[in-house]
């Protein structure tokens, strides 16, 4: 069954989703990612949306619940390159994603990431 | 290029919801919406769509390109042989809400298009037409 | 709003400062689009701030009980300005030039 793959980057998890998702593999990802995060005691998961031209109600929804679920499992969740027209839309559908980060590209989001949750060795060592 | 200026999509699985989704974006395109405007129908397709898959038990959807004196614009319609909604007005009040609910789909659809009718009644199905004027 | 919101992915901002200094009145509708706008600018990464904002405009947004929540407010621009470079971990600086020339400025990123 196709899935979206999750890739491990030291402490934090980065997917990319390119492909137009039908319902039951959103639902798919929504539960690998909470698995791998468990799994792999990630600190972090980035979501990369920049080639997604489309977020409908289900789509925030899976975003915002995988942002929840993640902190319950003491990871943050940042969401990165969202464009323009989704951005708009996704407003004037009335979802403000409020409980979601998010950051302009990936770069800028593992800067937030490790900002946020970064290396924590000198805390191991005292 | 389309010559028929209509297309009819079935709505029976969510792999059909993706499929209504591509074939909004298509004729979207070829009548040259403006970006944004292609992506607010065809995210309301998407809304409309899943509705009619999650709450009708299956439908389908109607393409068709609409002209008035003096512009044109891409109407969607979808219908659904299932249970209808009772309450329309309760609908389509903006609500989230887990299981059941059509949460945000009818509300937030109605913004993101210029016209909006629904029909509906219990044990008869819903009708929903929207329509973007270019 | 577009253009706002294109020019934010182009110049790869990370805040946006909203002058409003020319805004004669703000009823509900122009409010409501400026929400809209700082929160799909905050779904993409980037923070809004609002400058320029008068006593006048300050008062109807009270009476109209429009909610600011989260959104920053600066009265000057030049207060707006300071706050994104404060973010952005920045800061403006003098420097003396080498042979008396004078006081130039330079942005420098804190480390």
């Amino acid at each position: 069954m196709e899935r979206i793959p999750i890739l491990r980057m030291g402490q934090f998890l980065l997917v990319t989703i390119q492909v137009d998702m039908h319902d039951r593999l959103a639902l798919q990802l929504q539960d690998d990612l909470t698995e791998k995060i468990s799994e792999c005691s990630s600190r972090g998961v980035l979501i990369d949306i920049s080639t997604l031209e489309i977020v409908d109600s289900f789509i925030g929804r899976m975003l915002a619940n995988i942002a929840a679920m993640a902190r319950v499992l003491d990871a943050e969740t940042v969401v990165v390159g969202m464009q323009p027209a989704v951005a708009i839309t996704l407003v004037e559908l009335g979802m403000s994603l409020s409980g979601v980060r998010t950051a302009l590209n990936v770069e800028t989001g593992m800067e937030l990431l490790y900002e946020l949750r970064g290396d924590f060795h000198s805390e191991m060592g005292g | 290029m389309k010559s028929a200026k209509q297309e009819t999509v079935p709505i029976a699985s969510s792999s059909d919801v993706v499929l209504a989704r591509q074939k909004v974006r298509q004729w979207a395109i070829e009548m040259k919406f403006t970006l944004v405007d292609q992506t607010k129908l065809v995210t309301a397709a998407s809304e409309l769509a899943r509705n009619a898959l999650e709450h009708g038990k299956g439908g389908q959807m109607v393409i068709e390109q609409v002209e008035n004196s003096i512009k044109s614009g891409l109407k969607l319609v979808f219908e659904d042989r299932g249970p209808g909604i009772s309450d329309l007005d309760a609908a389509l009040r903006d609500g989230y809400t887990t299981g059941g609910g059509m949460g945000l789909g009818l509300g937030g659809s109605k913004r993101l298009v210029n016209e909006f009718q629904i029909e509906s009644e219990p044990g008869k199905g819903t009708r929903v037409t929207v329509v973007r004027w270019k | 709003m577009e253009s706002l919101l294109q020019a934010v992915v182009q110049t790869n901002s990370r805040v946006a400062i909203i002058d409003i200094t020319g805004v004669p009145t703000v009823d509900t509708l122009v409010a409501q689009h400026l929400l809209k706008t700082i929160t799909a600018a905050r779904l993409m990464g980037a923070d809004c701030i609002i400058s320029g904002v008068r006593p006048q405009i300050a008062q109807t947004i009270v009476h109209l009980g429009i909610d600011l929540a989260g959104v920053i407010t600066k009265a000057k621009l030049s207060d707006a300005f300071a706050l994104a470079l404060q973010r952005s971990g920045q800061v403006v600086t003098k420097v003396n030039g080498g042979n008396g020339a004078g006081k130039r400025t330079l942005l420098r990123r804190e480390e």
